[in-house]
C-alpha cells in the first residue's frame, strides 16, 4: 500500500466548549495534493475542525499540524501555507473588489510588484476582471464566492480550506464554483467542508464523515459515499464508527 | 509593517465607505453649531439687556464681570460638548470589532499574516484618528469663542487637547465594549453605561467617606476634562486618559485570546 503524506494531520484532536464537546478525539489525515471532503450535518464539528487548523481556536486536547507545523505554536507559519475561503457573506460588502484584493494581498505581506502580480494572477484565474470596480455587496453570490476564492490564492498557499463553498448559491452559481474547485484537483491540497453529498461526490477524492464531533468514517469518496450507505452515515452514524 | 498598513488603509476605506462617518461628522458639527449659537444668542440678549438699562451702554464698566464670552458661551458649550460626545462616540465605536465578529470577517483577518496585536492597533489608530477629526470639526465654534474672548493660542491648544483626550477616553471605552460583543447594539449600550458611570462620581460624595470619595473622584472623566477647559494641562490628567487607552487596548487584545480558548 502506498504511503500517504498528510498535509493536514490531526491526532486525538479535541475541542470542548463550556457546555459541549464540539470535537472528540479526532484523528484524521488529509493527504497532500488531494481534494478532501469533510462531511457532516450542521453541528457535526466541521467548522470547529477548520478553526483549529487555521489556529483561530486552540485545541483542548490533542494536536493538529499543517505541513508539520502546529497552528498553536506557529500560527504565522500555518497562515503562510493556508488559504481560507469563507462563506460569501463573510466579506466586506462596502469595499470595491480591487480595494479588497489590495488589502488582502497586503495582509498576506505582499507589496509593490509582487502584490500587483499576485492580484493580476488571481483576477485572471477566477475571471473577476470585469467586476474589479464594483462593490462586493453589489455582486451576485457567485461572483462574491469567486472574490473569496481569489483572496485565498493571493499568497499561493499549498493548502486551501473551503468552508461551505456553495451555501446560498443558485444551481448555475453552484456549477460555476464547482468548475473552479474541480480545476484545483491534483494541483494543491484542498479541504472542502460541506453537507452536500452530491458536491462531495463531484469534487473530492477522499472524504471523512463527522457526527457530533466524532469521526464516523473516512476513505475514498466513491467507497464511503456508496449510495446505499451515504445517508445512514448522517442518520445513524454510531453503527459505522471507526 | 505591510499587513498593518494594509489593514489601516482598509479600515479608513470601510469607515468612509459607509454613511456612518459622514453622519457622525455632520451630527457633531450641527450639534456644536446649534449649542454654540444658542448660548451666543443668550449672551447677546443679556448683553443688550444690560446695555439698554444702563446709561453707559457697552462702553461703560457697568456690565458685570460674569457676563462674558467665557462664562456664558464657551464653558457651557464645552460642558454640553463633553456630554454630547459621551452619547455619540459609542455609536462610532460600536461597529469596529462587533461588526467583524458578527459577519465572521475576523476569521478572514486572522487567516492572513495579521496578528491580533496588529488588528487591535490598526482599529484603535483609525478610530482615534476619526474622533480627532470629529473634535476638529466640532471645535470650530468654541475656538471662535475663545479667541474672541481674548484668550490666547496656548489656552486654545489646551482646550483642544482636553477635548481630544476626552474623546479618545470615550472611544477607548467604546472599543473595549465592541471587542467583547458581536452585537453592535449591546456594544453601544454597554459603552454608554460605562461612560455615564465614569463621567462623574461627585454625586456619591454624601454617601461615602472622604477617602473613598477621593479615590472615586480620581476615576471620574468630568473633572479631568474640565481642567483642560480651564486651560490647565496637567500631566496627571494626560496620564489618566493615556491609561484608559492602554487598558482598553489590553482588554481588546485579551478578547482575541479569550475567543481562542473560550
Amino acid at each position: 500500500m502506498q504511503e500517504v503524506t498528510a498535509a493536514i494531520d490531526a491526532l486525538g484532536l479535541t475541542r470542548r466548549f463550556v457546555d459541549h464537546t464540539a470535537l472528540d478525539a479526532l484523528t484524521l489525515q488529509v493527504p497532500r495534493n488531494e481534494t478532501f471532503g469533510l462531511l457532516g450535518a450542521n453541528g457535526a464539528g466541521k467548522t470547529t475542525f477548520i478553526r483549529l487548523v487555521t489556529g483561530f481556536l486552540l485545541p483542548t486536547d490533542g494536536e493538529v499540524t499543517v505541513d508539520g507545523i502546529s497552528p498553536s505554536a506557529n500560527p504565522a507559519g500555518v497562515r503562510a501555507r493556508v488559504g481560507f475561503v469563507m462563506e460569501t457573506s463573510r466579506l466586506y460588502p462596502e469595499l470595491r473588489v480591487d480595494a479588497f484584493l489590495r488589502f488582502a494581498a497586503g495582509a498576506h505581506g505582499l507589496s509593490g510588484k509582487p502584490r500587483g502580480d499576485a492580484i493580476e494572477r488571481v483576477v485572471e484565474r477566477f475571471s473577476i476582471g470585469d467586476v474589479l470596480r464594483r462593490h462586493i455587496g453589489n455582486l451576485s453570490k457567485g461572483y462574491q464566492q469567486r472574490v473569496s476564492l481569489a483572496q485565498a490564492f493571493l499568497h499561493d498557499p499549498s493548502v486551501v480550506i473551503v468552508d461551505e463553498p456553495t451555501s446560498g448559491l443558485d444551481p448555475l452559481q453552484r456549477e460555476d464554483v464547482h468548475a473552479i474547485l474541480g480545476a484545483l484537483r491534483g494541483e494543491r491540497t484542498v479541504l472542502i467542508s460541506t453537507h452536500d453529498l452530491a458536491e462531495a461526490r463531484s469534487l473530492t477524492s477522499r472524504v471523512a464523515v463527522l457526527h457530533a464531533g466524532r469521526l464516523v468514517t473516512q476513505g475514498p469518496t466513491e467507497q464511503v459515499l456508496d449510495s446505499n450507505r451515504a445517508l445512514s452515515l448522517f442518520e445513524a452514524p454510531e453503527a459505522g464508527l471507526t | 509593517m505591510t499587513p498593518l498598513l494594509a489593514l489601516i488603509r482598509k479600515e479608513f476605506a470601510s469607515l468612509f465607505g459607509s454613511s456612518l462617518a459622514y453622519v457622525a461628522l455632520t451630527v457633531a458639527a450641527l450639534v456644536t453649531a446649534l449649542t454654540f449659537f444658542d448660548h451666543l444668542r443668550l449672551y447677546n440678549q443679556v448683553l443688550f439687556a444690560y446695555a439698554s438699562t444702563t446709561m453707559g451702554g457697552f462702553a461703560s464698566d457697568s456690565i458685570p464681570d460674569y457676563i462674558n464670552l467665557w462664562d456664558l458661551v464657551f464653558f457651557p458649550v464645552m460642558e454640553q460638548l463633553g456630554l454630547t460626545f459621551l452619547a455619540a462616540i459609542p455609536l462610532v465605536t460600536m461597529r469596529v470589532f462587533a461588526e467583524e465578529r458578527s459577519r465572521g470577517t475576523d476569521e478572514l483577518l486572522l487567516s492572513t499574516k495579521l496578528t491580533p496585536n496588529q488588528i487591535v492597533l490598526a482599529k484603535f489608530f483609525v478610530t482615534f484618528a476619526f474622533v480627532v477629526l470629529m473634535m476638529a470639526v466640532s471645535f470650530i465654534y468654541p475656538a471662535t469663542a475663545i479667541t474672541r474672548g481674548g484668550l490666547g493660542v496656548e489656552h486654545l491648544a489646551a482646550v483642544f487637547t482636553g477635548l481630544t483626550l476626552h474623546a479618545i477616553g470615550l472611544a477607548s471605552i467604546g472599543l473595549t465594549c465592541s471587542a467583547f460583543s458581536r452585537s453592535q447594539l449591546v456594544s453601544a449600550i454597554s459603552g454608554w453605561a460605562i461612560a455615564f458611570i465614569l463621567w462623574d462620581f461627585g454625586w456619591m460624595q454624601p454617601f461615602v467617606s472622604e477617602g473613598v470619595a477621593n479615590v472615586l473622584d480620581a476615576f471620574s472623566l468630568h473633572p479631568r476634562y474640565g481642567a483642560f477647559s480651564e486651560g490647565v494641562v496637567s500631566l496627571a490628567n494626560v496620564v489618566y486618559f493615556a491609561s484608559l487607552a492602554i487598558v482598553a487596548f489590553g482588554l481588546a487584545r485579551f478578547s482575541f485570546d479569550l475567543r481562542r480558548v473560550g
